[in-house]
């Protein structure tokens, strides 16, 4: 056949559908240099070519790019194309850094925790003090405030222990002030007998420990005072609690 | 049918001559562009053809692997890359659906001879472009439905005509009929196009 009627079977050689026959006599055209046909089948290749765009698109797994490298030994390559030992370091970096913040975060949560239970554990101790010198039946029940819009409370004189004051509507000590404990004797001057500060609420529980001598005492004061104390009342008592 | 977009099929042909002697000096980092200008267009075809997603992935595998073995034969001057390419992952994804279904008696030393590299010499230079896949899908519309059928029945399945006749319960003539009048169509269709380009 000549090329001429041959042109009608180049498509279907480059698809693959002719008969052995016909794909037999095609071939020996193509084996001929200069052949029409040569160049009659590449275009027909061409549309071939041309149909595989025609599938319907899809997207292969990342992990495929690096599967391909790995047929020619080349380091593998991560999903954007980074150097697998550089993607490694990286995340080695990232995990390291993260662990360390993850450290120091623990660290300064236990350290958090640590404070937090110890603050628990003195007031915990403070609380039975507390308790064991109000439950002790030696130990003087004094009331003060009453009537007062302000502050009010008791004052717990305990021979053995000490002095107990639990007081409510006590506005914290502003800056550079604090409150101080009197203890005043029947006749005599004012002892001092330590600092406190209330609580932002306005309560305030105050232990200050050592024998009292009930008898002579005659009353518990407070004062306010600047922040270093005072060794005698600078200021008008806020609290009296008469024995 | 949905079509791919080929956005990433649009490099000009310096880009691959440069890519085919890059493959044939075997740098693997030209395996990696390779892969990345048409890995995702192998694979669409490879699944397009075999339906399913881990013998895709081995069949893109298996032709990227023969590319850089065989790429010493290829004329990196005058050859179309992409084509070669394409054509070596049709041939492999055709060859195992038929080698599945136990047709084995027709077609390996075919699909060796047709994916041989010297055959994608001296190509337009704009064959895997855009403009080319709209022509050839809005070409592959205008077919009727039994035209449209035998042409993917062939391309996408790797069919004989007399294998297409018993799917189709056709005679073996009305099929071929309808192979001939398809692709003179399509043929036409292109080219008149081109003309008009």
């Amino acid at each position: 056949m000549t090329c001429d009627e041959l042109r009608e079977q180049y498509e279907r050689y480059t698809l693959g559908v002719l008969d052995a026959d016909e794909r037999a006599e095609l071939d020996t055209h193509l084996r001929s240099e200069g052949d029409p046909c040569i160049d009659g089948v590449r275009r027909a290749r061409e549309l071939m070519a041309t149909l595989a765009l025609t599938a319907p698109e899809s997207h292969p797994p990342a992990r495929l790019r690096m599967k391909v490298m790995g047929l020619v030994g080349e380091p593998k390559t991560s999903w954007f194309g980074v150097p697998a030992w550089i993607a490694a370091t990286v995340a080695l970096a990232v995990i390291a850094a993260w662990l360390a913040y993850s450290r120091r975060e623990q660290s300064r949560e236990l350290a958090g925790a640590r404070l937090e239970a110890q603050r628990k554990n003195v007031e915990l101790v403070r609380l039975n003090e507390a308790f064991s010198l109000m439950n002790d039946p030696a130990a003087k029940q004094l009331v003060f405030g009453e009537n007062a819009p302000k502050p009010r409370g008791r004052v717990f004189v305990n021979p053995r222990q000490g002095v107990l004051l639990l007081a409510s509507n006590l506005t914290p000590a502003p800056s550079g002030k604090i409150y101080e404990m009197w203890i005043i004797p029947k006749g005599g001057a004012p002892l001092p007998a330590g600092l406190f500060q209330s609580e932002s609420d306005g309560t305030a529980m105050y232990l200050r420990k050592g024998a009292v001598d009930v008898a002579t005492t005659g009353a518990i004061a407070v004062t306010m005072e600047p922040e270093a104390g005072s060794q005698a009342p600078t200021t008008t008592p806020l609290i009296v609690a008469a024995l | 049918m949905t079509f791919v977009p080929l956005l990433f099929a649009i490099f000009a042909p310096e880009d691959d001559r440069n890519l085919a002697k890059r493959l044939q000096q075997r740098e693997p980092s030209a395996l990696a562009e390779l892969y990345d200008r048409y890995g995702r267009l192998a694979y669409s075809l490879i699944y397009r053809i075999v339906h399913d997603v881990g013998v895709a992935e081995d069949l893109v595998q298996e032709t990227f692997l023969r590319v850089w073995n065989r790429s010493q034969g290829f004329d990196a001057e005058r050859g179309a890359l992409g084509a070669w390419l394409l054509a070596v992952a049709r041939n492999r994804a055709i060859d195992y659906v038929r080698s599945a279904g136990g047709k084995m008696a027709r077609g390996a030393l075919e699909l060796e001879y047709a994916e041989h590299p010297a055959l994608f010499g001296n190509f337009e230079a704009d064959v895997l472009s855009q403009d080319r896949a709209r022509s050839v899908r809005s070409a592959l519309e205008r077919l009727n439905e039994n035209q449209r059928h035998v042409i993917e029945l062939a391309y996408f399945e790797g069919l004989s005509q007399t294998e297409m006749a018993e799917r189709m319960g056709q005679p073996l003539g009305t099929v071929k009929t309808w192979v001939r009048t398809a692709l003179k169509n399509l043929r036409d269709d292109l080219a008149e196009k081109a003309i008009t380009a």
